[in-house]
């Protein structure tokens, strides 16, 4: 008897449930949507902040003007990408010329900001040239440029706006030997985590006491600040779109009971306690919530996924752009206690109900 | 219970929207504290031979960027998106035995821009996160009596100098008043006021770089057309857009001696970097837009479909269908409106609230806000009452009103 009311409410007030339904749904969605983006978005902002390139460098300390070259492998074991760099003044005919020597494979994540014509890399006996050295020797791809100690066929020209552009890069092993470096570099640099950089840091300084370790202040302060203060713009926001959709469906709900004052003087004339109308309409609520409930998931998560996409780079080892899939249980939660709360809001006026006077009148 | 839905709706939209409209700017101006993201310097026919501020081949005497043109670069198209400026003079000398990088640097100046405003700049206001130990040289007038520097910490290390030693550079002493831990080659330098060291190298009124800091908009396949190649209405749109290319093009052309490089591991990872949060917040704001119009549409159906009864009573006295709807599409706009305008004014209140706990300072929503989210919200009110109107409407008022009784 019971259920036959309820399945009953939700067979004959079709489009007034609807539109209840349409409101929890909607509101579900969006939650969803904004607890994939909140919870993934500081894994994100991060991401992108790779692009600056080192976030550690291991420099030469006190009168050294090397540093080992086991901090790679050191910074390497720990998690983080780290790069050796040797830096020579060689000779093209009789001008002087920096030569930058450069393990590409494990540059590249660390440079990922030089703009290069042609290729990225360059194997023995070829090099990457800086634009302005570049332009300073009219030298195209494919040249070969006379260094004094052996020439190289370029294979790039790199430009980045800085220092880069009037250099020549060689692979790491022959700069490291032209320079006369046994198992040392001028300079490591190191992109650690965002979150572990102290940590990556801390432990480096410990492993090389000779070199000097430090962190890139700037660009580690400004990653999390940025990260820090977006993720709090969108907890804000999340937490602001949230209560006031919540505001929204609590009327929607109230107007499911309200309207139906007549049905509850009829019920109370015939004899039903109030606690059993309210189950009643309590019970209605809920299967309401838990099918929007289910049915907004699935659309939040089909927005997060393509906010995901569309917005940021998508990794291909990373998982399915922002889709989260713990949010489930407190959207449906929160959905649920929303509908119930504001049933039994409501539902307080089931006691209030006077059936002779509501029956008679309009 | 309309009006509030409206009002509801209406604030998360203006929240949303002011929020999404200032977040970008904030952050392009808390990723500005990176440095400089444009460098100028003088047209060279030489290549500089430089490794971590050493230079091995002297530059040639005639090449440098005289420091009266510098505040041109406050007169450029673009000058208000100058955020920072700092003119760099390099030397070097031996301290403890090696060669170490000298910079003469505008600290943090005063200055005035062509256009007669007085600005305050230099190497502090781009790098907005250096901090000394100790205190920074102070000079807001150009003076070239001064003995006061300040040193990288690398080279303190080395040295072992600590805030009010004494250094001796180019024969003369200098007190260290603070030590500069950046973490990059800054740590390698000593930095001097820039009329001192102009005097020690004997060149006066000469610079050899000007730092820059220019608030950008993110590159897009446009921005890196080649200029030489777009047509007049390209070249203007790309000219008076704030793109990095575009302003360095606007300095290069007040400097004629001088050559703009945007620095590409800041210019572009910036421009990356507020492409993902502009476009994050559109999407959030889009989905919360598309929520506030959906929950406004179905409450103002409910308003309607509640009034039927009304609706066949004024049928059955003799109203036309005309007549009822226009009542109807009165009422529910100015129900629209009320609550279009409550909600406004509470969301730009919200976004305030927001851009006031996370920034530290109220969003600039743009004025026009309000009144277009009000009108929006009448629409979607109107929208919303339409189609149950019509249906109510189409009924026989006999039908509606027996089934009613």
């Amino acid at each position: 008897m019971f259920w036959r009311f309820v399945i009953g409410a939700v067979k004959f007030r079709r489009r007034r449930l609807v539109l209840a339904f349409a409101g929890l749904a909607v509101a579900a969605t969006l939650a969803t949507t904004l607890f994939s983006v909140y919870s993934d978005i500081e894994r994100k902002m991060r991401r992108e902040f790779r692009g600056y390139g080192a976030n550690i460098l291991v420099a030469p300390a006190g009168d050294s003007q090397t540093v080992p070259l086991e901090a790679v492998a050191e910074a390497e074991r720990l998690g983080a990408a780290a790069a050796a760099f040797v830096y020579t003044v060689g000779r093209v005919g009789d001008e002087r010329v920096v030569v930058a020597g450069v393990d590409f494979r494990r540059a590249e994540p660390l440079t990922s900001y030089w703009q290069i014509a042609g290729a990225r890399t360059a194997a023995a006996g070829e090099c990457l040239a800086g634009s302005a050295l570049a332009a300073h020797f009219h030298l195209s791809i494919g040249q070969s440029v006379a260094l004094a100690s052996g020439a190289c066929v370029i294979r790039g020209i790199v430009t980045s706006g800085d220092t880069e552009d009037s250099q020549l890069f060689v692979p790491f092993e022959r700069a490291a030997r032209d320079a006369g470096f046994q198992n040392a570099a001028s300079v490591v640099q190191v992109r650690a985590d965002g979150q572990r950089i102290g940590q990556v840091r801390a432990a480096l300084a410990r492993a090389l006491p000779a070199a000097d370790v430090r962190v890139l202040h700037a660009i580690a302060e400004t990653e999390a600040n940025v990260v820090l203060k977006v993720r709090t713009t969108v907890f804000l926001l999340t937490t602001l779109i949230l209560a006031i959709t919540t505001l929204c469906v609590t009327g929607n709900f109230s107007a499911l009971v309200i309207e139906r004052s007549k049905e509850i003087g009829l019920l109370k004339a015939i004899g039903a306690a109030e606690a059993k109308i309210a189950t009643l309409f309590l019970s209605e609520s809920l299967v309401l919530a838990l099918i929007s409930s289910v049915a907004g998931y699935a659309a939040g998560l089909a927005v997060a996924y393509a906010i995901g996409r569309s917005v940021f780079t998508a990794a291909a080892h990373a998982s399915p752009a922002g889709v989260n899939f713990a949010v489930f249980l407190p959207v449906a939660l929160v959905t649920l206690l929303v509908a119930a709360v504001a049933t039994l809001i409501a539902a307080s006026r089931i006691w209030r109900i006077e059936p002779a006077v509501i029956l008679r009148g309009e | 219970m309309a009006i509030g839905a409206v009002a509801l709706g209406s604030a998360v939209a203006t929240a949303m929207l002011g929020a999404m409209l200032d977040v970008g700017d904030r952050v392009n101006r808390e990723l500005r504290s990176l440095g400089a993201n444009l460098i100028v310097t003088p047209k060279s026919a030489a290549l500089p031979v430089e490794i971590g501020g050493i230079r091995y081949q002297p530059a040639a005497k005639d090449e440098f960027i005289p420091e009266a043109l510098v505040p041109k670069i406050k007169s450029i198209f673009w000058q208000l998106n100058i955020t920072a400026l700092a003119p760099v003079l390099r030397a070097q000398t031996e301290i403890g035995g090696r060669e170490t990088p000298v910079d003469g640097v505008w600290f943090l100046r005063n200055f005035r821009a062509p256009d007669g405003t007085r600005v305050t700049t230099g190497l502090r206001a781009l790098n907005a996160t250096w901090k000394v130990e100790g205190r920074w040289v102070d000079d807001p007038n150009p003076s070239d009596r001064s003995a006061e520097c300040v040193a990288g910490a690398a080279v303190a290390r080395r040295l072992g100098l600590r805030p009010g030693a004494t250094l001796e550079l180019f024969g003369e002493p200098f007190t260290v008043t603070g030590i500069l831990a950046t973490g990059g080659e800054e740590e390698d330098r000593i930095f001097l006021r820039l009329e001192v060291l102009q005097r020690l190298t004997g060149r006066a009124g000469q610079v050899d770089s000007i730092q820059v800091g220019a608030l950008t908009k993110p590159e897009d396949a446009f921005a890196r057309k080649n200029p030489s190649q777009m047509n007049p209405v390209e070249y203007d749109r790309w000219y008076c857009t704030p793109y990095v290319s575009s302003i360095a093009h606007q300095i290069e052309e007040t400097l004629p001696m001088a050559v703009a490089r945007p620095i590409r591991r800041v210019a572009d990872n910036e421009g990356r970097v507020l492409t993902r949060i502009r476009g994050l917040m559109l999407l959030i704001s889009l989905a919360a837009l598309a929520t506030a119009a959906l929950t406004v549409w179905s409450v103002m159906a409910t308003t309607v479909l509640e009034r039927r009864y009304e609706i066949a009573i004024m049928q059955a006295t003799g109203a036309g269908n005309w007549l009822v709807a226009v009542l109807f599409g009165a009422e529910v706009a100015i129900q629209g409106a009320i609550g279009g305008l409550i909600g406004a004014v509470a969301g730009v209140q919200l976004s305030n609230w927001v851009s006031q706990s996370v920034f530290g300072v109220r969003a600039e929503a743009p004025a026009l806000l309000a009144p277009l989210v009000v009108v929006v919200a009448v629409a979607i009110a109107l929208a919303g009452a339409a189609q149950p109107l019509r249906r109510a409407l189409a009924l026989e008022p006999a039908v509606m009103l027996r089934e009613g009784a």
